[in-house]
């Protein structure tokens, strides 16, 4: 306990610099502004503004990117429920019971209780993050080749299964990513694999350009060919604040809603939008007013938002502890700390200790901010909404480009980026889930690295990863869950869940 | 039988990826592009993870393929006759340009590339099905092959008024403002701000 306190301090220390908190600030407001817009998520705009971080120092760098994640998470809810235009997708249950409660004239309500239930939620995941963080790192210490290759596995799997769509797919596009992986310099003979010869390519696939071109232009290309008419705010925000009611009614599903989204965030695959579904199911069956679902029940508004804060901020566990992404933002984030040159993984918390308690600090830092600067701004939000796409189309491809072209600064990158705009635009075509594929992406190099490693030690004897008992049980929990989700039963219930 | 058609669809193109990944690794018989070193279980050569996940893929792949055939129904969206001659001429188009370019010495750079894409899709965007596809791809296309010779500005200008096409809804007068807007923005965030390498005017590199 101590020696947390004392972490948390070094961590407040780090987060409180002055720079540290403009960023937190920066990426916070970003987010938000992400977040309100639909059409553009927190993956297209991580990678967008990946190059604009290599300047800072890593730790500023990973603050002011997940400043952007969490901050996408509340202004994704704002649009929600003013306008029924879920920002993100782990807003969509909010417009069920939100925009119902606008239109009841309670749209100040319930944008304070989405607002307060992320903040309650974002401070007790901190704490969870801070608390779990280094007793992970201690067990992750102890694994061995052949236990990462199978937590590896599991983690890959179960993206899979979560993910939205045919799991067979899913795990068909995690293949796929873990074959792009491959594309690049091997590393333990230095040959060059399906490089055709290109010398840009012996670094490998750009990890930029592909989220970029499937995330951000893919989606530009979606969104035009289906123009939606955007409503204008209609009717007023109403008194921000609870009644005593109301707010009584809250307490009860801010904290279920913290708990299960806490857990529903460590999971791989999980993340923020799997939490908001999972705890509006819950309020609906176990609230005491639940005869008032579906005309605007506050308890459908307190729970999924802190869910999908909470599930935002644990979902940094697996990372930070050990180096795996839950989800294809944590994808990125891997990707931003490799090219700052840093492993992610067990002992980032002992090499790194600015960066690891530093990021905890700040994300309590930047869920405050979020707090006092979202609801007095949300005149300015609902304006930004008033920016017709025509405009913001543009806007986005300039700063995709320029963003690509100087990772490298290179105009294949740019090429690249427009490669796999084609492919990803195919992948929607063809509802083929495109987040397992960046996940096998960065974790299908880290697996060939083990398994090779493994099979070195183990003598090419395969059975090693049954006979250890870390991996053998890793792998019997993946396997468990893809013969459950096989199962017809199990499957209708995730496709009702994740429903959009 | 209710054939998903996207299924079927999926299920072809990851074998067909799994089949040239195969190839060119040359677990096939020995013949292929780069013949990776296979090794044994107990000391991988470069060729056998490759191997392994390519296979894989290709199993997932027939899966799809196979299951595809009482999944449905589930269709693509129909095509004209004017989109598939649009694509068929803008991808040989395309594959033409790259061909001679490189043939001619035309390659520094990938400006062969960029042109081939360029045309391409610009073919493509004659029919008004693919032409978000079409514009949207071409101006990040023409931003990557006027940055360098022409500079950021000009860039920038050309890859606003390509895109705009993409929406009928853009009038030539909110084009041109929402250029300059962009050419000052960008300026000052990338230039000014951040002072990033990249050639702004032309001649500048």
């Amino acid at each position: 306990m101590e020696l947390l306190l004392s972490n948390l301090a070094h961590g407040f220390g780090v987060a409180l610099t002055l720079n540290n908190v403009l960023f937190a600030l920066l990426g916070a407001l970003i987010g938000t502004a992400i977040g309100v817009l639909p059409g553009i998520g927190p993956v297209a705009t991580i990678s967008l503004l990946l190059p604009i971080t290599f300047g800072q120092p890593a730790t500023t760098a990973i603050i002011m990117l997940a400043g952007i994640y969490y901050g996408a998470q509340y202004g994704g809810s704002t649009t929600s429920i003013l306008l029924n235009l879920p920002g993100e997708v782990s807003s969509v249950v909010t417009t069920l019971e939100g925009y119902k409660m606008a239109r009841n004239g309670r749209a100040g309500a319930a944008l304070t209780i989405a607002a307060v239930g992320s903040f309650i939620a974002g401070s007790f995941s901190t704490l969870l993050v801070a608390a779990s963080g280094p007793a992970l790192t201690q067990v992750a210490l102890s694994f061995g080749p052949a236990d990462y290759f199978s937590l590896m596995l599991l983690g890959l799997v179960i993206s899979a299964v979560l993910a939205q769509g045919s799991v067979l797919k899913s795990i068909a596009m995690v293949v796929l990513g873990v074959t792009l992986g491959l594309v690049g310099t091997d590393v333990q003979t230095g040959q060059q694999r399906f490089t055709f010869g290109v010398p840009e390519l012996s670094d490998g696939l750009g990890f930029v350009s592909i989220a970029m071109g499937i995330f951000g232009i893919g989606e530009i290309i979606l969104n035009l060919e289906r123009p939606e008419a955007r409503s204008v705010l209609s009717g007023k925000v109403g008194s921000l604040m609870l009644t005593r009611a109301e707010a009584k009614r809250c307490v009860a599903p801010v904290i279920r809603g913290t708990l299960l989204g806490s857990v529903l965030g460590i999971l791989p695959g999980g993340g923020a939008s799997l939490a908001a579904f999972g705890s509006y199911m819950l309020e609906s069956k176990v609230s005491s007013h639940r005869h008032e679902f579906g005309t605007g029940a506050i308890e459908g508004v307190a729970g999924p938002e802190s869910a999908n804060n909470a599930a935002a901020q644990t979902s940094f566990i697996p990372l930070l502890t050990l180096g795996i992404p839950a989800n294809a933002v944590m994808a990125l984030m891997v990707g931003a700390l490799i090219i700052q040159g840093i492993q992610p993984g067990p002992r980032m918390v002992e090499a790194q200790p600015d960066l690891f308690w530093g990021l905890i600090c700040s994300m309590w830092v930047g869920n405050l901010m979020l707090l006092v600067i979202n609801l007095p701004l949300i005149g300015m939000w609902v304006k930004l909404l008033q920016v017709p796409y025509k405009y913001l189309y543009p806007a986005i491809l300039v700063f995709c480009a320029i963003g690509v072209y100087s990772l490298n600064n290179s105009v294949f990158d740019v090429y690249q980026t427009l490669f796999f705009g084609i492919l990803g635009y195919i992948f929607s075509k063809l509802k083929m889930e495109a987040a397992p594929l960046l996940i096998g992406f960065v974790l299908g190099p880290m697996m060939e690295e083990h398994l090779r490693r493994a099979m070195l030690l183990s003598r090419g004897d395969i059975t090693v990863f049954v006979e250890r008992p870390i991996s053998a049980t890793l792998l019997g929990i993946a396997f468990i869950a893809l013969a459950a989700m096989l199962l017809p039963g199990l499957r209708s219930g995730k496709d009702k869940a994740l429903a959009e | 039988m209710k054939v998903s058609q996207k299924d079927l669809w999926a299920g072809g193109l990851l074998m067909f990826l799994a089949f040239i990944g195969l190839w060119i690794n040359g677990g096939m018989l020995g013949l292929g592009l780069e013949q990776h070193t296979l090794g044994s279980a107990r000391r991988m050569g470069p060729g056998y993870m490759p191997m392994l996940v390519l296979w894989l893929q290709m199993a997932l792949g027939a899966i799809i393929f196979v299951a595809a055939l009482r999944n449905g129904p589930d269709d693509l969206e129909s095509w004209k006759k004017l989109d598939f001659v649009t694509l068929a001429v803008g991808v040989a188009v395309a594959l033409l340009i790259w061909r001679v370019m490189e043939a001619t010495g035309y390659n520094t750079n990938y400006i062969q590339v960029g042109l081939a894409c360029l045309v391409g899709l610009l073919l493509l965007a004659i029919s008004p099905a693919w032409r978000p596809l079409g514009m949207v791809l071409g101006s990040f296309a023409i931003f990557g092959l006027l940055l360098e010779p022409a500079g950021l500005m000009i860039s920038i200008v050309a890859l606003c008024v390509i895109s705009s096409v993409a929406d009928r809804e853009h009038t030539p007068l909110g084009v041109a403002g929402m250029s300059l807007f962009l050419c000052v923005l960008c300026w000052f965030v990338f230039i000014y701000e951040l002072d990033i390498r990249v050639p702004v005017w032309p001649g500048s590199f």
